[in-house]
């Protein structure tokens, strides 16, 4: 077991402040800790009732944080989690959230670095999601849930306070999103036709998961009139088209969001999820004479040498490159409308189990709390 | 580029001004805080070949003076 007070010890690992709201948030966004909205004070006691759902030592790195490769330890992720104002239960899913966004595929260097204005999107999969209340309905992106503005709020301060994300020195972001303050929902699994996200990925449907997405901030996509498959994705496909997209230069993964009613549509007649992707794919293209001139010679045909480098004006430019690197989840509650959610372009998202320290998939985030 | 500059050979990065804030914290992360910066106008997209070349014209001078201070 790890001692805090002893772990406190160590040289700037906590400092004395002022046993004051005002004072602490003072002293916060003095030194830069601070996303620009008031912080809970991060107090010893808070931070280890946080702690007391982390089942590995507290001072042991889970990830380095790009691009100042701050050691992520349960204790700095717990420090940034009760500034953020999450339930101590919330921690097992940042600390995943955390390592998923720091293997290699999700290039978390770029995405906090870049100049474009992309954050990391965490979807939450599993039992873990209901036993959080993480929102997967009405409003699912936006405030009103704990779990959702809090834990997606956690991620952001960790993004500054340890991997050094600060704006025009980490973070060169040309202007920032939304996004940026907390980007967190559950996938609507009730309400899905299909298997959710996790298990496309590769998980069993009982474990619990997060997939991160190096996203931009959702686009609505409106269909009220649409009452078949063909129609829904049509609409989806035509919104997917855009001659500033990062995505059309790489491999890039963008997000599907369906709504559960087109979801429904879509699925009626038919389709899985496999094939919504390939009529998606096979539809969402531009003809290359709708990109500028310098974009065409500098890019399209330099990137995608091979199908681009010779053709004509009229070839068709792929919004994405395969099928499968469409990404889709049900997210959402009532109303014809779905969104699409393109990305940073070079990056892979990453799904990670929620996991105990020996391995085994956590059932209840009740299982990392010290026995 | 830092571990290149790790094996001694001569090294550097070219930024343009808003970047070199950036390109000096990852120098010193990545344990080469000495790993010179050439620096050259912003920006660096969005520019005519005859533009480029006249970044390049801002840069060459820099690396040639480097290559003159490793060898002596």
């Amino acid at each position: 077991m790890t001692n805090l007070a002893e772990l406190l010890k160590s040289p700037g690992a906590s400092l004395e402040c002022e046993d004051d709201f005002d004072a602490v948030n003072e002293l916060a966004r003095g030194r830069g800790w601070s996303d620009g909205l008031p912080v809970v004070p991060p107090t010893a006691s808070r931070v280890e009732r946080m702690l007391a759902y982390c089942d590995r030592p507290w001072n042991e790195p889970v990830a380095r944080m790009a691009p100042r490769y701050g050691e992520a330890t349960p204790l700095r992720l717990a420090a940034n989690a009760v500034m953020a104002g999450c339930r101590p239960e919330y921690f097992p899913l940042l600390v995943a959230a955390v390592e998923a966004m720091c293997e290699e595929p999700f290039n978390l260097y770029g995405i906090q670095a870049t100049t474009h204005l992309c954050a990391p999107l965490v979807i939450v999969n599993g039992p873990v999601a209901k036993e959080l209340d993480i929102n997967s309905g009405h409003n699912a992106f936006g405030p009103g849930w704990q779990a959702n503005a809090t834990i997606g709020r956690a991620i952001r301060l960790a993004l500054v306070n340890i991997g050094g994300a600060i704006p025009a020195l980490g973070d060169m972001s040309t202007f920032g999103a939304p996004s940026k303050y907390s980007y967190l929902a559950a996938e609507n699994e009730e309400a899905s036709p299909w298997e959710p996200l996790h298990v496309e990925r590769g998980l069993p449907r009982e474990a619990s998961a997060v997939t991160v997405i190096g996203a931009e901030c959702p686009h609505n996509v409106n269909d009220h009139e649409s009452i078949t498959a063909e129609g829904i994705l049509t609409t989806l496909a035509g919104t997917l088209l855009a001659a500033g997209t990062n995505d059309v230069y790489y491999h890039a993964q963008p997000l599907i969001v369906m709504g559960p009613e087109h979801a429904k549509t879509v699925a009626s007649g038919g389709m899985s999820k496999a094939d919504a992707k390939r009529f998606l794919h096979e539809h969402a293209h531009l003809p290359m004479r709708r990109f500028s001139k310098e974009n065409i010679e500098r890019r399209l045909r330099v990137t995608w040498k091979e199908r681009l480098g010779a053709a004509g004006l009229d070839a068709p430019v792929y919004m994405v490159q395969r099928p499968e690197d469409i990404l889709i989840a049900v997210i959402g509650g009532a109303g014809k409308h779905s969104a699409v959610i393109r990305t940073f372009g070079a990056t892979q998202a990453v799904t990670r189990a929620l996991k105990l320290r020996d391995g085994k998939y956590a059932k209840s985030v009740a299982d990392f709390r010290k026995k | 580029m830092c571990e290149l500059r790790k094996r001694g050979l001569v090294t550097a990065v070219i930024v343009s001004e808003p970047f070199l804030k950036l390109g000096k914290t990852q120098a010193r992360v990545f344990g080469v805080p000495e790993l010179p910066l050439l620096l050259i106008p912003h920006p660096l997209g969005g520019l005519s070949l005859e533009q480029v070349e006249g970044r390049a014209g801002h840069a060459i001078p820099q690396v040639l003076q480097l290559i003159k201070e490793h060898a002596a």
